[in-house]
């Protein structure tokens, strides 16, 4: 049977009329909320303009009425079926705070990923540091700048200040944001890797690895261990981890993609990816300040093992943070928000 | 025209989906051409945002240049991140280049998108834009029957066409007044049977495009579609059909098929 449209359109056209305006309201409102009548009004059209591209669709091909209705149910299914965030849940600062509490969370729960990042990296320590301790010539490949290759030079300059100039304040300031970014970038590739279903992330971290292995190796060999150790600590106490965060994160959305298709809500599960996300970034923006402000001033300013000091303490401060904060509050009312990966 | 099998797939991707109620309609994707010009609008709008607070934190750290630097290049990578994140989380899946070509970042089940949808998609960019001009998000959206970028993917969204809006005016050839078929209400009845939905659309289709087609084409299309229906569906008297242009054919038939008439009765 043959509709006969235009008929049926001038029928149907004033209830069409009624329910856009009725969606353009409700568009325009930030918080997407109806009250029961228009619930009631919106669910009723949502029926009829559904039943009326029914019979659009299998009654006549007209391509462009059916689009027009399409479109329109589709609006109207949207709000129907969408639960918005309520306004206080975007707006209020306390809930915001939240995040400090639950990257911890979220690292806990995820923990394993992060002993496969751990793992990885070691074994690219390990590497890299054998390499350089029983084949010297494989420096020049590992270690690809200059001053890595010859810590006396660096260490030389680095002491006497050559680097530095007047106003370091200003220039520390420029290089932490520069610091601040790049490892910002660096630890969202490691994590985005992760759609390589973990490969990506896993080579990033072995390479990271090889990288410390062999230069705390090359540094120690020459008896520079103090120094090296001075040099990194204050902010690769924060860096390091955050890195190995980022690889956590990574293998978290490689087993995501990893699920059959009917097993993943990704909506629900991202949200976790999301925090560690946050959170890394966030000792990140810490690290840089460290790296800038703090590391690069070395003796006779600030004594070796005052910075070595300092690093240790921000290590135990970072792994008190991450393994107790929210831990007492979580029993009660964690799992309601995001379901647990682990089985 | 029997046996005829299309040959080209159509050439719009489009999401479909079904809804509780047994309702199933289509939403167009968008393809990465208008992607890609959006995001060129969107990069153009972000570095002038960029360059003129940039201009701004110069005059304020006029005295200390070296925090100035700390400050632009902090924002001016927090804002390369977060302008699309928190348009399209809060301006229901739009960026401004999105919306001057109109396109949408919907939720995968054809649901607005959520916050966290939007920062993921967004976040995940540092890998899409690898190793140089979106190269591995256009070609994972070319691979995927969504045209999702990966991520897309990761995020469970899509971008769709917004189509337009208002219902289709009709059609000045199925105002005539005067239909000669009608005057044969026996045969105009039996084409009215017998011809399919997809009958229907392609003539009118036809007629609708004519501008479109050269006029050879016109032609030769208007000729076959009338000889088949005068053959094979309806043979109207030969004394009326001369008198007609194969076009006039196609338009009374159409009438006979579409438009409001006396026949609509019989259709039960």
């Amino acid at each position: 049977m043959i509709l006969d449209l235009q008929r049926f359109q001038a029928h149907a056209q004033p209830r069409w009329s009624k329910l856009e305006s009725l969606l353009a309201a409700l568009e325009g409102r930030p918080d997407r909320r109806l009250n029961p009548t228009e619930a009631e009004q919106l669910q009723e059209l949502y029926a009829q303009t559904a039943a009326d591209l029914n019979r659009v669709t299998h009654g006549a091909l007209a391509p462009d009425l059916r689009q027009y209705l399409e479109r329109l149910v589709a609006r109207a299914y949207a709000e129907l079926y969408y639960a918005p965030p309520t306004r206080s849940e975007v707006w209020q600062p306390r809930r915001w705070l939240r995040i400090f509490a639950a990257f911890p969370e979220a690292f806990r729960r995820q923990s394993r990923f992060f002993v496969l990042a751990v793992m990885i990296t070691a074994l690219g320590c390990a590497l890299g540091g054998l390499a350089v301790r029983y084949d010297p010539a494989s420096v020049e490949v590992l270690l690809p700048a200059d001053y890595l290759r010859n810590p006396d030079q660096r260490v030389q300059q680095e002491e006497k200040g050559q680097n530095r100039h007047l106003d370091s304040a200003q220039i520390e300031a420029a290089f932490s944001a520069k610091l601040i970014t790049h490892n910002v970038q660096v630890a969202l590739l490691a994590a985005a890797l992760g759609v390589t279903f973990g490969i990506g992330t896993a080579l990033l971290l072995f390479e990271n690895g090889v990288l410390l292995g062999a230069v705390a190796v090359r540094y120690a060999q020459q008896g520079l261990g103090l120094f090296v150790a001075a040099w990194l600590l204050p902010h690769g106490a924060f860096e390091i981890p955050s890195i190995l965060i980022a690889g956590q994160a990574g293998f978290y959305l490689a087993r995501l993609l990893l699920r059959r298709r009917e097993d993943r809500d990704m909506r629900r599960t991202i949200r976790e990816w999301l925090l560690l996300i946050g959170g890394l970034a966030m000792m990140l923006v810490w690290a840089g300040m460290m790296e800038a402000f703090f590391s690069q001033h070395h003796a006779p300013a600030l004594p070796y093992g005052f910075k070595v000091a300092v690093g240790a303490a921000e290590l135990v401060l970072l792994t008190v943070y991450l393994l107790l904060m929210g831990r007492g509050k979580s029993a009660a009312e964690a799992p309601v928000s995001v379901p647990s990966e682990s089985k | 025209m029997t046996g005829f099998e299309p040959t080209r797939l159509p050439t719009t991707a489009e999401l479909t989906v079904a809804t509780p109620e047994g309702v199933v309609f289509r939403l167009p994707l968008a393809g990465p051409a208008p992607r890609l010009y959006a995001m060129l609008l969107d990069t153009a709008i972000v570095l002038a945002a960029v360059n003129g607070l940039g201009w701004l934190v110069y005059g304020i750290f006029a005295k200390a240049p070296g925090f100035g630097i700390m400050v632009i290049t902090l924002a001016e990578f927090a804002i390369g991140f977060a302008y699309a994140a928190l348009l399209e989380g809060f301006w229901n899946g739009q960026t401004i280049g999105k919306r001057l070509f109109h396109l949408r970042v919907i939720d995968q089940a054809g649901l607005p998108l959520r916050i966290e949808q939007a920062w993921v998609r967004n976040l995940m960019r540092v890998f899409d834009a690898l190793p140089l001009a979106y190269l591995v998000g256009g070609i994972s959206a070319l691979s995927s029957p969504l045209l999702q970028r990966f991520g897309d993917r990761v995020a469970g969204t899509l971008v769709v066409r917004e189509t337009p809006l208002a219902a289709p005016a009709e059609e000045s050839w199925t105002r005539q007044k005067y239909n000669s078929f009608m005057d044969y209400p026996a045969i105009a009845m039996r084409l009215r049977r017998a011809a399919t939905p997809e009958l229907g659309s392609l003539i009118q289709d036809a007629l609708r495009r004519r501008n479109e087609l050269t006029p050879y084409a016109r032609r030769e299309i208007y000729r076959e579609l009338a000889m088949y229906l005068q053959n094979e569906i309806a043979p109207f008297p030969d004394e009326l059909v001369e008198m007609l242009s194969d076009e006039q054919y196609l338009i009374n038939a159409a009438g006979v098929l579409f438009a409001d008439q006396r026949l609509s009765r019989v259709q039960g």
